[in-house]
């Protein structure tokens, strides 16, 4: 299997379609509906990439982006929305994200994106090996 | 007639209903201010003209008769101490004959002789001088001179004038037409009408010329208040159009990604997934869904697109170079139409400033537009002028087939198309129309169907903030609210998350 992958979004039918597309590709890739569930998988099982819409009742992904990346650096955030706009796109850059993606989006450059981000977090992962003697939990690969 | 043509008034042609210009009957008004103010001003003058025609004729009339009572007078005296030497009668003839008759001339000055029967002793004009016959009424004469209106024989109105001469029954008469005086009076009073007419004519002139002015005036002004309101509507109808699109945009883009990866599924269904015999046809029905939702989120897109409202960022631009990397994307489609791309030379701007990306997509939708509807050969001239100080005049014209009259107040309205394949979905003109709003220019159009299509943009040289002046954005179909110029990480996150 590839790398870790959760997919947050109050669409289940997207969603869960997505995770199985996505695990069609090789990737370890599963699907929650909410914010708080994701922000506990991540604490539980951290994943290497995670991909979470903007709007979602209760707490919104940039929310969970935020926090997200104060507890792990490491983890790589790309965002998949139908509701946003320029400015959503550079606040979520601005917070860390790693790639924006507006639905509906193709599948290859989704792949694409999500593997440009595991080298990131790859190449991250081996600098704060070498400088860096404890790591932060979630940013080494198991 | 051309030249009666010319010098109309605009408002002059303008129907008469309530409707069309806010209910002002522009030419109604002309007349009114223009017969008030004739008969105003020209009542005096004309009032004024008649007295003192009155009094000049009465003044003229009064010292002429004086004048001719003087005259009667003095021969009459002389006549008196003449003929107190000699006796009445052959003595008075004796004396008309001696000193007199070459007095008696004509029309004018008929003067002679009268005795107090009214027989004429000396030979008149009007008057035969035939024995005893009494010719004039001696009644009629009374006091010792005075001046009577008289008819002659032939009807002839007369004048009169008459003195007595003094120790004789003899009396001196002096007849004139009674209208004498009028053709004496004649020239003057010509004078005087040309002079009344004249400044009737040129009061009437200035009158009309002045309410010409300020009805034209009126004209305008309402002309271009009317223009403001129809600008302003037109521009908050399609500022709510916009939050309407860009609401669906986003609403329509959730269920559409999963139809986009349900399908996508089946496809790697068939493709990845180890399927015994498959069904032919499945592959290319679900590529074709797949198309079909790709051509949805381009519509999508491009709706966001137009009901965008973030901050563009303002720098200094160079026209010409914008030009130029315009021209570079279309001139392979000109080439293949055969249309001659003309831009003449741009002039130095000064201090230019505009958000460029926008600027780009305003002369891309336009030069697009006028390649579009010239099809083949033909004329795209863009042209860039810096006449009025701080505002760049921009014009995008074609050769091309026009629009229709109808057709022109709607070509800025989303979804207004004249193109007939799929890909048109009527968004450029639209898009283009709020990024010049943006900023805070303006744009015309012109059209003359089957000669060409005219866009005018006006754009300020130096672009001012945009919509979003107090610092917060808000954006359509979200309840978000982010600050425009964001300061940190934190502030920015929180007012993000807690609208």
């Amino acid at each position: 299997m590839g790398p870790r992958i959760l997919l947050v979004d109050d669409e289940q039918e997207f969603v869960q379609t997505l995770a199985e597309r996505l695990q069609m590709r090789d990737m370890d890739s599963y699907a929650v509906f909410d914010g708080p569930t994701a922000l506990a998988q991540v604490q539980s099982h951290p994943p290497r990439i995670l991909i979470i819409d903007l709007k979602m009742p209760g707490m919104d992904g940039i929310q969970v982006l935020k926090q997200v990346k104060q507890t792990h650096p490491g983890i790589q955030v790309i965002i998949l929305t139908g509701h946003g706009s320029e400015q959503d796109k550079i606040l979520c850059m601005h917070l860390g994200a790693f790639a924006y993606f507006q639905k509906p989006v193709d599948i290859d450059q989704l792949v694409t994106a999500i593997k440009q981000g595991y080298e990131t977090a790859l190449s991250n992962d081996q600098k704060t090996a070498t400088c860096d003697r404890h790591p932060r939990t979630g940013s080494r690969q198991p | 007639m051309i030249l009666l043509h010319r010098l109309k008034p605009a408002f002059w042609d303008l129907p008469d209903t309530a409707g069309s210009h806010s209910g002002l009957n522009l030419k109604r008004k002309w007349k009114l201010i223009v017969l008030v103010t004739a008969i105003l001003s020209l009542s005096p003058l004309v009032i004024m003209t008649l007295v003192d025609f009155n009094l000049t004729r009465r003044t003229i009339e009064t010292e002429t008769n004086t004048g001719m009572l003087t005259s009667l007078n003095t021969i009459a005296a002389v006549m008196s101490a003449s003929l107190a030497e000699k006796p009445p009668g052959t003595g008075a003839k004796t004396l008309w004959d001696t000193a007199f008759s070459h007095l008696n001339t004509g029309r004018n000055n008929d003067l002679f002789l009268m005795d107090n029967t009214g027989r004429l002793l000396t030979p008149s004009f009007y008057y035969e001088t035939s024995g005893s016959r009494t010719i004039l009424d001696p009644g009629l004469f009374t006091g010792s001179d005075g001046i009577v209106h008289i008819q002659a024989s032939d009807g002839t109105p007369l004048l009169a004038g008459y003195a007595r001469i003094t120790g004789t029954p003899l009396m001196l008469v002096q007849l004139r037409q009674a209208d004498w005086l009028r053709d004496l009076w004649f020239k003057p009073r010509l004078k005087l009408l040309w002079f009344l007419c004249a400044s009737i004519g040129f009061i009437l002139l200035s009158i009309m010329g002045m309410a010409t002015f300020l009805v034209g005036r009126i004209h305008t002004s309402e002309r271009q208040r009317i223009e403001a309101l129809h600008h302003e509507e037109h521009a908050n109808r399609l500022a709510s159009i916009g939050r309407l699109a860009s609401g669906v945009a986003h609403e329509i883009n959730n269920p559409l990604d999963i139809i986009n990866q349900k399908t996508g599924l089946i496809i790697d269904l068939l493709t990845l997934g180890k399927q015994d015999q498959p069904d032919q046809r499945l592959l290319p029905l679900a590529e074709d869904v797949l198309e079909t939702v790709k051509r949805c989120g381009t519509i999508t897109r491009q709706l966001l697109d137009f009901a965008r409202h973030m901050e563009p960022s303002v720098e200094p631009v160079d026209m010409e170079e914008v030009i130029s990397q315009v021209l570079a994307l279309l001139e392979t489609d000109a080439r293949q139409r055969n249309i001659t791309i003309q831009v003449p030379p741009v002039p130095e701007i000064p201090g230019f400033a505009c958000d460029r990306s926008s600027l780009i997509q305003i002369f891309l939708n336009l030069a697009e537009n006028a390649i579009t509807a010239m099809e083949k050969n033909g004329i795209l001239t863009i042209g860039v002028f810096n006449e009025k100080t701080g505002l760049v005049t921009i014009t995008v014209s074609d050769t091309g087939k026009g629009i229709s009259p109808e057709d022109l107040p709607k070509i800025f309205e989303p979804f207004y198309t004249s193109r007939t394949d799929r890909w048109g979905a009527g968004l450029g003109l639209a898009i283009t129309y709020g990024l010049i709003r943006e900023m805070g220019g303006d744009i015309r159009v012109k059209s003359t169907v089957g000669k060409g299509t005219s866009f005018t943009l006006t754009l300020p040289v130096k672009a001012p903030r945009p919509a979003a002046a107090d610092g917060t954005l808000h954006l359509p179909g979200s309840e978000m609210t982010v600050p425009a110029n964001p300061v940190d990480d934190d502030t920015w996150g929180d007012r993000y998350a807690k609208p």
